[in-house]
């Protein structure tokens, strides 16, 4: 049993699909579902040492657990811009765009809390100094978090230890780009850059959220400091 | 050319049977690898990761071939006008680097490129744009469908062509008025699938 692994099983990501076919139609349930088979499936074919994988497996968690809070902050940023008013007021391609974005951020969210169960972090409280409340600055900024966040899966899903945690991080990368083209072509500049997407160390992914203050780790309510616009 | 089929593990499993196995595996039942090699027909004779990552590669090579050969014609065949030649133009520069990338990382286990033939295709700016929403969609499913099954230098090229795909369908779907991005989680396809789609456009001489 140990010379035998997932990667054996699961060739052509046929297994995948046959998870799909009993789980759900759409790559979403079977993500929801993916902890629980996945996890079981892995489990029984844990290669030795058990302290390796127990490693791996942990390393995975800080993996999902950071995209976690990168889709908090993304969720967050679309649903902000909707409830400030700044969606209704767009013309109706980019309102289209702009709500279908929130939609599948607030998916991703709900997909990486059930993969990370009780390992799921609270979401951060979030101020985006203004750029959800004029169409220009929303679009500028959901451009640089699209590509952002592209270059950050980019990074991360070849760097998880699970198979079906990787597989499951390619059809979120994907739609990520997807989120990032469209971006740039409503904002009218070129929705590709190169031929190839240039991952992100999660460091450098670091240093330029750090760098939007958009994260504070104080709660806006508890402040004295004025009323928020928005309390994420 | 064409992909060992004979090594493909089987679409699906012989009827309801291979469900309840697979339920029964997924539910966390422990059985050993005699069971499962059973419960998985096609996968007794696993190949090596180094052998399994030549035929994924050489798999997507297909698909790369195809749409550098399409967009470099539709590129210089003077019929794209506006902004569907600047699309034209970098996407046959795009895929033509996939190949080559492709091709440095399979050496001397490369296939040869196909002939292609793509008719009026390529002039016919409703009809291009069309193929390339195609082209691109299966790209994105084949590299989605195959990123997990490799060793890790190539999942690592993978991720990041895989994403450049993604922006192709979007880009495209964007300019025909299409959902750029229909679902929260894009759907993987297996390589049958996919060859499928390649093999409808009849763009591959004798296929």
């Amino acid at each position: 049993m140990s010379d035998l692994t997932l990667e054996d099983l699961d060739r052509d990501g046929v297994l995948q699909q046959d998870i799909d076919a009993l789980y759900g139609r759409t790559r979403a349930d079977f993500l929801r579902t993916a902890v629980v088979g996945g996890g079981a499936l892995l489990a029984a074919l844990a290669v030795p040492p058990a302290t390796r994988a127990e490693t791996s497996k942990a390393n995975d968690v800080r993996i999902f657990q950071y995209a976690l809070n990168f889709e908090y902050l993304q969720a967050t940023f679309y649903t902000e811009t909707e409830q400030a008013g700044t969606v209704s007021a767009m013309a109706e391609p980019k309102a289209v765009w702009a709500r279908t974005l929130g939609a599948h951020e607030r998916a991703h969210v709900r997909i990486i809390k059930d993969v990370l169960g009780d390992a799921a972090g609270k979401k951060p409280f979030f101020d985006f100094r203004g750029n959800t409340e004029t169409e220009e600055r929303f679009t500028r900024t959901a451009v640089a978090m699209e590509d952002l966040t592209t270059a950050l899966l980019t990074g991360v899903t070849p760097a998880l230890h699970s198979r079906r945690l990787v597989a499951a991080a390619f059809s979120l990368l994907t739609v990520e780009a997807r989120h990032a083209a469209w971006a740039r072509h409503l904002a009218g500049i070129v929705p590709v850059l190169d031929a190839v997407d240039r991952p992100k160390p999660v460091a450098e992914v670091d240093r330029i959220v750090a760098s939007t203050r958009f994260i504070s780790s104080l709660d806006p309510r508890t402040t004295a400091q004025g009323r928020p616009r928005f309390v994420g | 050319m064409e992909v060992d089929r004979r090594s493909e593990p089987p679409k699906s499993p012989a009827g309801s049977t291979g469900r309840v196995t697979r339920t029964a595996l997924l539910g966390g039942a422990v059985i050993g690898a005699g069971g499962l090699a059973a419960a998985l027909p096609g996968l007794a004779g696993s190949t090596q990761p180094a052998s399994r990552d030549a035929r994924i590669l050489n798999f997507v090579l297909r698909l790369e071939h195809l749409k550098a050969a399409f967009y470099e014609e539709a590129a210089t065949a003077g019929g794209l006008t506006g902004e569907l030649g600047q699309l034209a133009r970098a996407l046959a520069r795009h895929e033509r680097r996939h190949v080559d990338l492709l091709l440095g990382r399979l050496g001397g286990e490369a296939d040869a490129a196909p002939e292609f033939d793509f008719g009026e295709m390529t002039r016919d700016a409703d009809r291009f744009a069309r193929a390339v929403e195609t082209l691109e969609e299966a790209a994105v499913a084949a590299y989605i469908g195959q990123g997990a099954n490799l060793t890790r230098p190539n999942m690592v090229l993978f991720a990041q062509i895989a994403s450049v795909e993604a922006r192709h369908a979007a880009w495209i779907a964007d300019v025909l008025g299409n959902d750029p991005a229909p679902k929260a989680a894009d759907e993987a396809k297996t390589a049958e699938q996919v060859l499928a789609v390649l093999e409808e456009t009849g763009f591959e001489r004798g296929s």
